[in-house]
């Protein structure tokens, strides 16, 4: 136990410092970014005056330096003022909320089904060599497919051919968001299934051929019981290593199946908030979804301990 | 694990939605736009106009034949009526006050009447620079508000105009709920207003609709405003749908899962025409040609385009006609100029410049690009006629037309180089200023009858002196244009302003700053048994007379 | 082996095509950079073997000319990965001390940095504002190189700091380190070729990601620009049109499918010769 706690001691100020070399680094490539919320305004009234435009720009605080409205900003963060989404007229966390909880129901549901099936595809090819290379095939093949590609395939197939489930979009209130979640879901899931499946293969066929495992199965062990009770625990810490992860990588990467099956979450909101340059909104979106990551590797290293309470020091 | 499949399927089987059996009593429209807020005289959006049009009616609109008319007022203010009177302002300037009568059955959701006062605060709100609603020119204008009576307002304008009649975006505001809020925090009002905080309040819409629910980035609910006086719309609710990425949308519309797809914000003429062919009759397809001009600036200060006759030969080697017949379906007409031809303004005489290329290689030969080496045209100082050509990236379309018109300029051995870059650059900085080296390609969006002064005014010149204000981004510079240009809003009989109107257009199709492409045509797709959407065209757009929509 | 073969062969096949692109083109005699509106999404024919494009230009063609775009990419930031993460995690493992601290820091900060964020931020930023020029097609495959590094020579460096920190704690380099070889040589004749095979892994797999990445950059209008094919953009297209060509899909898709596979099973090849 006191290992775990001296790993968050060391983490916590290590992920604080990430958090804010992050902000600065996103504040200043957004800056970098041509076209400031006064030339988008200019567009949409282009009669304004070049006095006009003066008046806005000092509104807005574009008369000051990028580290000033940097400074500004970190320090209403830091008073828990968040401030306001420029694109949506919203207060952010009005509008990250939503999308955040949208994108965790589609990457959770999507990570835990793809470590699932492909766990279990990986226990098939340990346990039967003969289904092995199926295994690997279909591996090969869910690592390769352009995520796009599957979920506009998926669609055509399910939804415009089949009818079978709708083609995206979210539900209406009160209405089950079961059916929306299908394949978007699938989607995410077959792409990631593979990395499951090829660790959990390699490291149960590993765990396998060990020698507590020979011996138990000369002490007549079931298959079955010597996969649960012995090989998997093993090999579970590589696999939740990948696990946490994935989940990190894909609260923001769930952008491309977000676009296809027009889901409103996360990975949209953020690609939005950058493009529209919604500062607040980009930040905020950016520093959480960093947060997340983090929060996901440190449980999966907490957990490893749990696991394996050998791995301790480093 | 068998088990947890069979689980999920059960569930999935009892929860699809019943595919519309019911009797119709909704309607779900998907749009390509997600609004970015619902305040109504807050920066001018298609989608927010398009979903406000259900819920919120200004006093004047254009219709479908595009011209002036009235949506909340009983009569159109007009001089020989005597709603509108030339006078003259305190600092002496020619002025004109104008006088509305608003609908005296007029009243907000929750049954308390639209009053004049409405219309003060929106005014007032709008005048003041800090709360920044827009357009800052109209504000600027009227300088002063009064009313007469419980159904009329009056405003004073410091300048005379042949379109004094409308009242354009302006709406009114009910004062009751946002006065109070805009009086507390002026510089935030546009973020701390009711329509943003707390937006499914029916007392903030006076149209035939309400908004109901709102699920941020993905749709709009709308439900019937029990306190509409005007003639009971079809549908009991609306449901808007946003779908970003056009495949997607077409997906969800032959999943049945939307209804019909708004043509103002809907698919690209080339996909809904390839969707016709496909579908046959599953759904009505209607073409309506638009006020969006497609067109290419040239940047004049660039010395290969500097050259009238390069710029006349560009246009004659592009084979406008083939374009439109073989990549949208013959759905949109071939642009002469900035002006449409339904509108008042357009004049039929205007100079012409169909697919020639004999002409355009004479033309080039004339002005001294002579055919060289690799089929590339030179001239005597042995530069190449060569420019680039922008436009915005990821706009499949216009990538496509873009690439058509590189390899039809190349036949005649002009060398367009392509470079694109995502709209936010190619707006916000490339092409407001000016730093496109040749050519760029994009669209205007105007009203009817609208006196193109941004566009082709020499005092519009985007420059860095007067902060890229101004939308001359062709760097086009024309005393005689210029002259037009200010006669114009100011000649009030449309008799008149026709020969005005006809000046402008020859000089400016003479000497082609911008070479026209097409008038846009927006594709509308309808369920067969859908009625009565009327669309307009323009940015008064269809959903403003939602009361005639029937099933059918 | 059989695995790495068939890998290298898939691999081989791609890069064959790759370069064999203009005598391709002077065979079949239609030119795939010219649009022909009469042709547009033209199925199989002599003349288009694989059908045309949403401009009727020759799709075979144009997978090949893609194939220079899209396998260059992908070679290219997968090879600059490499060597920047195997010289920094050499150089990590090395000198250990501050050096190891501050570069593993930096890694664990990136590891830790959501990844498809920080490239649409870095694809939409403005070139000009670094001095090169917009637009052109050999700037934007070195933007999408450059963000493919800054994330890909993490993975590597890991990797190679790992490796090297056994390696160099084996008694074999200690006895050679008592004979006096020196500290260059040692990395170079030494500990380097000990690294290849997992760093070769790596390279391979950032191959198939660069890849699979700048058909995601095209899907977001952020990738390699038109006129210039590359599978990305291609796939891209076509998926917008899906419903009404959709074998204009069927082939960028299949040609990124097996790149990726080939390059999966060189590192899958080469990983399993290894054990």
């Amino acid at each position: 136990m006191a290992g775990a706690l001296n790993l968050l001691l060391w983490r916590m100020p290590q992920m604080a410092i990430t958090l804010v070399l992050l902000s600065l680094a996103a504040w200043f490539s957004i800056g970098l970014m041509p076209g400031d919320p006064v030339s988008l305004a200019m567009i949409s009234d282009p009669r304004l005056t070049p006095a006009d435009i003066e008046r806005l720009r000092a509104l807005h605080g574009l008369d000051q330096s990028l580290i000033a409205r940097y400074l500004a900003w970190a320090g209403g963060v830091l008073r828990g003022e968040f401030g306001y989404s420029r694109l949506f007229a919203q207060p952010v966390w009005r509008v990250l909320w939503p999308a955040l909880l949208s994108t965790l129901a589609l990457v959770g549901t999507a990570v835990l089904l793809a470590a699932g099936l492909g766990i279990a595809l990986g226990a098939l090819a340990a346990l039967r060599p003969r289904a092995a290379p199926v295994v690997d095939g279909l591996a090969l093949l869910a690592q390769a497919v352009p995520s796009f590609w599957l979920g506009i395939l998926l669609i055509i197939l399910f939804a415009v051919r089949l009818g079978w489930l709708p083609a995206g979009g979210a539900p209406d209130a009160g209405h089950s968001a079961l059916p929306f979640l299908v394949l978007p879901v699938a989607t995410i899931a077959f792409g990631q299934m593979a990395g499951y499946a090829r660790h959990a293969a390699a490291a149960l066929s590993a765990e396998l051929s060990r020698p507590h495992i020979t011996s138990a199965r000369a002490r007549g062990a079931g298959e079955r019981r010597l996969l649960w009770h012995h090989a998997l625990p093993n090999a579970a810490v590589p696999l939740l290593t990948l696990l946490a992860l994935d989940a990190g990588a894909l609260v923001s990467g769930a952008l491309v199946t977000e676009t296809v099956f027009a889901r409103p979450g996360m990975g949209k909101l953020l690609y939005d908030a950058v493009m529209g340059n919604d500062y607040n909104l980009a930040l905020l979106a950016l520093l959480l979804v960093a947060l997340v990551t983090m929060l996901a590797t440190l449980l999966a290293d907490l957990a490893q301990r749990w696991i394996d309470p050998r791995i301790g020091e480093r | 694990m068998r088990h947890l499949l069979a689980v999920l399927l059960a569930l999935l089987l009892f929860t699809l939605p019943a595919a519309a059996q019911a009797p119709r009593d909704s309607l779900v429209i998907g749009l390509s736009q997600y609004p970015s807020n619902f305040h109504p005289n807050i920066e001018n959006m298609a989608a927010k106009a398009y979903i406000l049009g259900f819920a919120l009616h200004p006093v004047t609109a254009y219709d479908a034949e595009w011209k002036q008319s009235c949506i909340a007022c009983t009569r159109l203010p007009s001089l020989e009526n005597g709603d509108a009177v030339l006078e003259t302002t305190p600092d002496g300037k020619p002025g004109i006050r104008v006088t509305w009568q608003l609908r005296p059955d007029w009243k907000w959701g929750d049954g308390t009447p639209v009053t004049p006062e409405d219309f003060r605060f929106a005014w007032e709100a709008g005048r003041a620079f800090e709360t920044g609603l827009g357009p800052a020119e109209f504000y600027r204008s009227a300088y002063r508000f009064e009313s007469a009576g419980p159904h009329s307002i009056t405003l004073h304008f410091d300048k005379v105009t042949f379109d004094y009649a409308g009242l354009g975006q302006f709406q009114p505001l009910p004062a009751r709920i946002e006065r109070p809020i805009w009086e507390a925090d002026r510089a935030n009002y546009r973020t701390r207003s009711a329509y943003e905080t707390d937006t499914t309040n029916a007392a903030l819409y006076n149209g035939p609709y309400r908004i109901a629910a709102v699920q941020p980035g993905a749709g709009v609910t709308l439900e019937r405003n029990p306190h509409w006086g005007g003639p009971a719309p079809a549908f009991n609710r609306i449901q808007l749908r946003t779908v970003e990425n056009n495949a997607a949308l077409e997906a969800q519309l032959l999943a049945g899962q939307i209804d019909m797809v708004a043509g103002e914000l809907g698919l690209p003429l080339e996909q809904a025409t390839a969707l016709q062919r496909r579908t046959g009759g599953r759904f009505r397809f209607h073409y309506n040609p638009g006020l969006t001009y497609e067109h290419i600036d040239l940047n004049l200060e660039n010395p290969v385009l500097a050259d009238r006759r390069v710029r006349q030969a560009l246009l004659h080697a592009a084979d406008r006609a083939q374009i439109v017949a073989r990549l949208f379906g013959g759905q949109q007409e071939v642009a002469h100029g900035g002006v449409h031809p339904r509108d008042a303004g357009f004049d039929p005489g205007i100079p012409q410049y169909p697919f020639d290329p004999a002409r355009a290689r004479a033309l080039l030969d004339e002005a001294g690009w002579t055919s060289g080496a690799g089929g590339l045209r030179r001239n005597a100082a042995g530069e190449t006629l060569s420019f680039d050509f922008m436009t915005t990236a990821g706009n499949r379309t216009r990538e496509q037309v873009q690439q058509i018109l590189a390899g039809m300029w190349k036949t005649i051995g002009v060398d367009a180089r392509i470079r694109n870059e995502p709209p936010r650059v190619f707006f916000a900085e490339t092409v407001s200023k000016r730093r496109y080296g040749g050519a760029a390609m994009f669209a205007w969006v105007s009203s009817p009858e609208n006196v193109p002064r941004t566009i082709l005014h020499s005092d519009e010149i985007a420059t860095a002196a007067r902060n890229w204000s101004g939308q001359n981004y062709t760097g086009y510079k024309d005393a005689e244009v210029d002259r037009l240009i200010e006669a114009l809003p100011l000649e009030l009989d449309a008799n008149k302003r026709r020969p005005l109107w006809a000046g402008l257009q020859r000089r400016v199709a003479t000497d082609l700053p911008s070479l026209p492409l097409w008038h846009r045509s927006d594709a509308h797709v309808w369920p067969q048994w859908l009625d009565g959407v009327t669309p307009t065209g323009h940015q008064n757009y269809s959903s403003l007379w939602v009361t005639q929509w029937r099933v059918r | 082996m059989t695995r790495l073969h068939l890998g290298l062969a898939l691999l081989l096949l791609l890069l064959l095509a790759a370069v064999a692109a203009p005598w391709a083109q002077a065979w079949l005699g239609t030119d795939p950079f010219a649009p022909d509106l009469f042709a547009r999404y033209a199925g199989p024919s002599p003349d288009h073997p694989l059908g045309a494009d949403e401009l009727g230009r020759d799709l075979l063609l144009r997978l090949l000319y893609g194939a220079q775009v899209s396998l260059g990419v992908g070679l290219a930031a997968a090879l600059a990965a490499s060597v920047l993460g195997t010289a920094l995690g050499l150089l990590a493992a090395w000198r250990g001390g501050w050096v190891d601290a501050v570069l593993m820091r930096l890694a664990d900060g990136l590891l830790a940095l959501p990844a498809l964020p920080i490239l649409v931020l870095l694809a939409a930023m403005d070139p000009a504002k670094l001095g090169l020029p917009r637009g052109e097609a050999a700037t934007d495959m070195l933007r999408i190189v450059a963000i493919l590094v800054i994330f890909g020579w993490v993975g590597v460096a890991r990797l190679a700091r790992a490796g090297a920190l056994s390696l160099l704690a084996t008694d074999y380099i200690r006895a050679a380190r008592a004979l006096g070889v020196t500290e260059a040589r040692l990395l170079w004749r030494h500990v380097l070729p000990g690294l290849a095979a997992p760093v070769a892994v790596a390279c391979a797999l950032a191959v198939a990601g660069a890849i699979l990445t700048e058909s995601v950059l095209s899907f977001l209008g952020l990738g390699i620009q038109p006129p210039s094919p590359s599978w990305g953009n291609m796939l891209a297209n076509a998926q917008e049109a899906v419903f009404e060509a959709p074998l204009a899909a069927l082939w960028p898709g299949l040609a990124i499918l097996l790149a990726v596979a080939g390059c999966a099973l060189v590192a899958d090849g080469v990983a399993r010769r290894g054990r």
